[in-house]
């Protein structure tokens, strides 16, 4: 293989920018929808369509990555990622959140806690061999897991994927329902069946459960969301898609149902650089995943996803277009995944350079500098009290997870389908009203395709 | 009343719609046009727009979207404009719905439903009959009717049902066959079998448009004095393994027929279920008949030849009788 010299021009929003596109308010481009008639939700005003992608962020780092050859000192070629740009860019400070106050910053701030010692707690239970399978880390990605869950209403729904198990908590899951999971318990979530974040609840958390296959809960979210306004609510539905998911088809098939449709789907592109072990340069082309959206005809921001503030901003006015029944909205979050891809993967493919680039960048870090330093917020001794109050509450649930047996044999049986008695099906917002017209049912005898 | 098939799957949808607020149909090119088979014809002007959506050609986003809509208690009815291309959301109902309830307790009301099956000349990819993708699939049943009647309760009882069933219309069947319907509310139990004929001599164990075939060879057979039995199985998952054991005990030969490929195909767990539940019943060896093991061809001549026929039953049932 020729080692590349040149990076590809158009590729992952870690390169420099055209900024004179770039608004620097965070709003949304405003898409008025009022009006259109429900038997036509495509609406062909050209107004709608959104050509400007805004970026919230205050830093576009121009870090690439491609492929190159190494010599070792026997003089054997090694192909290795290799990555160039300003990796010693000053870190950029937490943009003010037009929303969030005081207490709302702390609030989210503790969550980001709790994922992350929920994390380390699960990383030590890994190394205790109290774990079935792999740990997946949200390492890096607490602050978007935690501000855009954060901006979701109690009716709203979401589907979190691997990395967002600090949405989890945000929406009321204990620690020790993610540890119990992973630790195949009888009382998990899914009572053993399933491991990770992989379960749901659709009583009162309105969480639907991810697969492993990447990309199917963006239509699946999009029909949550018809199914509320079917009932006449309008909804915002949350999930999220990592830079290598987004290269499945159904992505595509969900978000454009959605667009079309015109339904309250939040969409997180969580860009965190590395799929597994491919760079995000060999998984699409274009600069910004956001710059999808206007393929769509929807929305498109681009946020910071190492800053809740603009994680939760760019979040919220989604989450507002969909409860104002406009439409989807794509919110790109850049970030770097900070940690392999679980925990067998020590991603030794991952130049360092650009972990010590991200690692400055650590979102805790940052947030917790803003509230203490910036903002005064928080003085010491209540950071302080505030970290030991999460590490007790993570000690605590990591006791209820352990102590957790582990389900019987036979429990594998059974379930399969919802028997009677099982579920009462009930539409979850009201009965959907029907408007009576009045077509009455004749025979057919129209023309078909094969008699 | 007497009904075409067709006519009365799109009865029983309606009937379901006008009963029930939370029923709803999605598909490709179901509204104004009202379905490639008019089975929805005239249902966006009832039921409106809302309930009546045409979607963009995007199965897996069908599928999703369905899925979607029952977590919240909705109860869709999505349509394939030819079962060919449920393959396209293949992972949505195998890995999303299918799963669903077995690993995180969520039920999924929906129907997936659509045209299969050959006899029309229409190739490759407008004649399969799918449905075994599914039987091997735990957490979905798979409804393939046979006669008007079955297809309006079966349809009726599929939207009713807490689980997602994929009801398989037999596209051939859809304007050839009429058959007696009540005008009243009745269902047709998921998981149940009919016996379509009694006889003593001999059971064929089938379902959807094989019935016929095996209806039009017991006719044939009858000269020859072999009174066949004809077991339509209506539902090939959950298998009604009672009424599987009862005609093979009853008759002690069996023959299995179906559509589609013979390797990997439902004759080969029919085959299993009788050896388990009546083993010593059994006067003759488990014979089947099926497709080949190919795509289905498209012209006319090789189509016949690939599919089963009423020739074959003959055939394999005066082979089996001499046994």
């Amino acid at each position: 293989m020729n080692k590349k010299t040149k990076s590809k021009s158009g590729s992952n929003g870690n390169r420099p920018h055209n900024g004179a596109s770039r608004p620097k308010s965070p709003l949304l481009v405003k898409n008025a929808r009022n009006g259109a008639p429900a038997s036509s939700p495509k609406n062909n005003d050209t107004s709608l369509r959104t050509y400007s992608i805004p970026d919230l962020r205050l830093e576009h780092p121009n870090l690439s990555v491609h492929q190159s050859i190494e010599k070792d000192k026997d003089g054997a070629e090694h192909v290795r990622y290799e990555v160039t740009g300003n990796l010693d860019a000053p870190v950029p400070a937490i943009r003010d959140s037009q929303y969030l106050d005081k207490k709302q910053c702390i609030e989210i701030y503790r969550y980001m806690l709790l994922n992350r010692k929920m994390e380390v707690a699960l990383e030590n239970l890994y190394k205790q061999g109290k774990v079935v399978g792999g740990v997946y880390f949200g390492l890096g990605q607490e602050a978007c897991s935690c501000a855009s869950a954060y901006a979701l209403d109690k009716d709203d729904w979401f589907a979190p994927m691997i990395r967002n198990q600090g949405s989890l908590l945000v929406r009321g899951f204990g620690a020790s329902d993610v540890m119990m999971q992973y630790m195949a318990k009888a009382d998990s979530p899914t009572r053993g069946r399933d491991g990770t974040s992989h379960f749901g609840d659709i009583e009162k958390r309105n969480m639907v459960s991810p697969i492993s296959m990447l990309g199917d809960l963006i239509p699946v979210m999009a029909g949550v969301a018809l199914g509320a306004r079917l009932q006449e609510r309008d909804i915002a539905v949350m999930t999220y898609i990592g830079d290598g998911g987004q290269s499945t088809g159904v992505t595509y098939e969900g978000i454009n149902f959605a667009a079309v449709q015109n339904l309250g789907l939040v969409l997180i592109v969580e860009s965190n650089l590395w799929a597994y072990s491919t760079p995000s340069e060999m998984q699409y082309r274009c600069r910004d995943l956001a710059e999808r959206a206007i393929g769509y005809g929807i929305p498109g921001i681009i946020v910071d996803g190492t800053d809740a503030c603009q994680v939760y901003d760019g979040a919220r006015e989604a989450v507002e277009r969909a409860r104002r029944g406009e439409g989807p909205t794509l919110i790109e979050a850049k970030m770097m995944r900070m940690k392999g891809h679980a925990i067998h993967d020590a991603a030794a493919y991952v130049p360092k350079p650009m972990f010590d680039f991200w690692k400055k960048r650590d979102p805790i870090a940052r947030f917790e500098n803003y509230l203490v330093k910036e903002k005064k917020w928080l003085n010491a001794k209540e950071n302080a009290d505030l970290i030991s109050e999460v590490e007790r509450v993570i000690e605590a649930e990591r006791e209820i997870a352990v102590n957790s047996p582990m389900p019987t044999p036979e429990s594998a049986e059974g379930g399969v389908f919802c028997e009677e008695g099982c579920h009462e099906i009930k539409p979850k917002y009201g009965m959907p009203k029907v408007k009576k017209r009045t077509g009455g049912f004749k025979e057919t005898d129209a023309a078909v395709h094969l008699k | 009343m007497l009904l075409t098939y067709l006519e009365a799957i799109r009865q029983g949808i309606w009937e379901e719609m006008d009963r029930d607020p939370t029923v709803f149909c999605l598909g490709e090119d179901i509204g104004i046009y009202g379905g490639a088979f008019k089975v929805t014809d005239g249902f966006i002007d009832r039921f409106g727009p809302e309930r009546v959506i045409d979607t963009p050609i995007a199965e897996s986003a069908i599928v999703g979207a369905a899925f979607g809509a029952s977590l919240t208690g909705m109860r869709p009815v999505a349509e394939f404009q030819f079962m060919d291309f449920i393959g396209c959301a293949f992972n949505q109902i195998s890995n999303m719905v299918a799963k669903t309830h077995y690993l995180w307790g969520a039920p999924a009301p929906l129907v997936l439903r659509g045209p299969s099956g050959g006899y029309v000349h229409g190739g490759p990819f407008h004649s399969q009959n799918p449905e075994m993708w599914f039987v091997h699939n735990p957490g979905l049943k798979v409804i393939c009717p046979a006669t008007p009647y079955d297809a309006k309760g079966l349809i009726k009882a599929a939207i009713r049902d807490n689980n997602p069933c994929i009801f398989f219309e037999h596209k051939y069947l859809y304007r050839r066959i009429k058959g007696e319907v009540p005008a009243d509310d009745y269902v047709v139990p998921i998981g149940k079998a009919r016996l379509a004929r009694e006889g003593r001599d001999l059971s064929i164990i089938t379902y959807a448009a094989m019935v016929n075939t095996a209806l039009e060879a017991a006719e044939v057979l009858k000269n020859d004095g072999i009174d066949l039995e004809i077991l339509d199985l209506r539902t090939v998952s959950p298998l009604d393994r009672e009424a599987i054991a009862q005609t093979v005990k009853k008759t002690n030969k069996v023959i299995i027929l179906h559509e589609h490929s013979r390797t990997g195909g439902l004759a080969g767990e029919i085959a299993a279920i009788i050896n388990e539940e009546a083993f010593d019943d059994l006067d003759g060896p488990i014979l089947r008949i099926a497709g080949l093991d190919s795509a289905i061809p498209f012209s006319p001549p090789q189509e016949e030849y690939y599919l089963p026929k009423v020739s074959d039953v003959v055939r394999e049932a005066r082979k089996l009788e001499a046994y």
